[in-house]
């Protein structure tokens, strides 16, 4: 792996535990889908991208203001991991370039930066939005916003999909092992790599460079 | 078998030298029970280059110092550890500890050195996956099974356990690790030698030897006078096994009163995990009966327990009490 210059952040999964609820609800109401919702947020959330990146529909003001209510639920309800904090506290001191790179709406993710109080570490935050689109949409507008190379650039999530989508731009797919069992079925996706808790972000990157120096 | 070459030296000096000739690529070999199994497993970081130090000469004794402690030096076997009395009379305990670590068979061979200095014997590690001690980047064992060689006590990327037992052992003694280094002789305590996960050298390992460095002998003070010290230890196979937990525990006493305690768990954490909340809390009680319960109250606060191996802390803790009893009996 070549040594890590920036990390992209997906809130959902990511930096927080996110209550599935809202995001199945966008999808009943704005996708008419069917069934319950997933135990697990992000999963809630993913299988909802897919519907967005597959609907040809063009988005009113009424379904932009359906979504982003229930956004806004779902950031509210949402609990922030307790190493997120210390851990992007640390890694801007370490030299590393940190992005929000989300498939939210950028009300959704200022209120969410607001809430968690990141904003001072992050040096860009690109959403839904700003990017055009979902899934790879933000990842590549903040990869060539801030001009990074993809492959020194670090995703981190904990879906199937997180991990294609990151492969798909070339970054370095990290998988988040928030469950253990479906961490295992996860990794069976070949991540470029994974961590149980943020706070092991900061000794990944150094030992990367560590390997690569020697 | 991975294929290697072998360098004989027959000084510490020649033998630093090597090894800061092929750097990361070359390793000291001494009983070869830990490095052997690696090269026979083709691990990653399983070196090229052995330097074999069983040739040189004031590596391999053990005798009193003029203090009345004991220096053992690094290529004495486990064996005749076990069977010395100077270590017998003076610390009982360490020789009980050593007498637990894996079979006869493996401590005529075994060195006090690489028992220090072993490689984590997580299953995954072994089994060849490509994890953060074989050139990858995840842990296995913290999505796996980690029932028995993984911590219960967190982790820093690697989530395997502190395999070796005389470590856990010898910090009751405050026993103090000589080093050779290309700039001389370093000194440093058992609990700094092997602080658990350390990024060194550009390698993961649980101890902070570098790669140009020798482990060449442990020094161990003098028994502290009402000294009362005991080992327990549970594992896997009743016979021979690595610690699931184990607990090495002495008390300084002034008839039933505690003037000092050291408590360390092995086989529960990346490193000898010395358990400062229930060393503080023994200071200054009374040995008896009640006082292991009480003790457990306190131990272990921090635990952090993976999917399969919460068992491992009731183990420690049990262990705490017994060890307790043992040394009130």
């Amino acid at each position: 792996m070549q040594t890590i210059e920036g990390l992209l952040l997906e809130p959902v999964g990511c930096l927080a535990e996110f209550p599935p609820g809202p995001f199945h609800e966008i999808a009943v109401r704005l996708f008419g889908r069917k069934g319950k919702a997933s135990p697990s947020g992000s999963r809630s959330y993913w299988h909802l991208l897919n519907l967005m990146q597959t609907d040809a529909t063009p988005w009113d003001a009424t379904r932009t203001d359906i979504a982003e209510t229930l956004e806004a639920e779902a950031v509210a309800g949402a609990s922030i991991y307790e190493d997120v904090l210390p851990v992007l506290a640390e890694l801007p001191t370490m030299g590393i370039r940190l992005f929000v790179a989300s498939s939210l709406s950028r009300a959704a993710v200022t209120g969410f930066i607001e809430r968690s109080s990141l904003r001072e570490f992050l040096s860009g935050v690109w959403t839904r939005d700003d990017a055009g689109g979902v899934k790879s949409a933000p990842l590549l507008s903040a990869l060539g916003g801030a001009c990074l190379q993809p492959g020194k650039v670090m995703f981190l999530t904990d879906t199937v999909e997180g991990i294609n989508v990151g492969r798909s731009v070339g970054v370095q797919p990290i998988l988040m092992m928030n469950d253990p069992d479906e961490a295992r079925r996860l990794a069976m996706h070949h991540p470029a790599g994974g961590v149980v808790s943020l706070h092991e972000i900061p000794d990944f990157i150094r030992l990367i460079a560590a390997r690569n120096a020697g | 078998m991975k294929k290697v070459s072998i360098y004989r030296p027959s000084t510490v000096d020649e033998a630093i030298q090597i090894l800061s000739q092929h750097g990361t690529s070359a390793a000291v070999y001494a009983g070869g029970t830990d490095l052997l199994i690696r090269l026979k497993n083709r691990l990653e970081q399983a070196p090229t280059y052995l330097v074999d130090i069983k040739k040189i000469d004031h590596l391999r004794y053990i005798k009193e110092d003029a203090q009345g402690g004991v220096e053992i030096g690094t290529a004495t076997k486990l064996a005749e550890m076990a069977d010395s009395r100077l270590l017998q009379e003076k610390y009982p305990m360490l020789v009980e500890a050593i007498n637990k670590i894996s079979s006869p068979e493996l401590r005529n061979a075994s060195t006090l050195g690489g028992d220090l200095l072993q490689e984590v014997w997580c299953q995954y590690l072994r089994g060849g996956y490509s994890c953060w001690r074989n050139g990858g980047y995840l842990c296995y064992g913290a999505i796996g099974d980690n029932s028995y060689y993984h911590s219960a006590m967190g982790g820093r990327l690697c989530y395997a356990v502190y395999p070796g037992d005389a470590a856990t052992a010898l910090i009751p003694f405050d026993a103090r690790a000589k080093l050779a280094t290309p700039q001389g002789e370093k000194e440093l305590s058992i609990e700094h030698l092997v602080p658990g996960d350390m990024l060194v050298d550009g390698k993961i390992q649980s101890h902070v030897v570098r790669y140009n460095e020798i482990l060449t002998s442990v020094v161990i003070p003098p028994p502290k006078p009402g000294m009362r010290a005991s080992f327990e230890k549970l594992r896997p196979r009743g016979v021979w096994d690595f610690a699931m937990a184990s607990l090495a525990i002495s008390l300084q006493l002034r008839d039933k009163t505690i003037d000092d305690a050291r408590v360390v768990f092995g086989g529960i954490s990346g490193k000898p995990y010395r358990e400062i909340a229930v060393e503080a809390f023994l200071q200054g009680k009374t040995l008896n009966a009640e006082l292991g319960e009480q003790a457990i109250s306190v131990a272990l606060a921090n635990a952090a327990p993976l999917k399969y191996n919460a068992t491992k802390i009731d183990m420690a803790k049990g262990l705490l009490a017994s060890g307790l009893a043992r040394l009130n009996a």
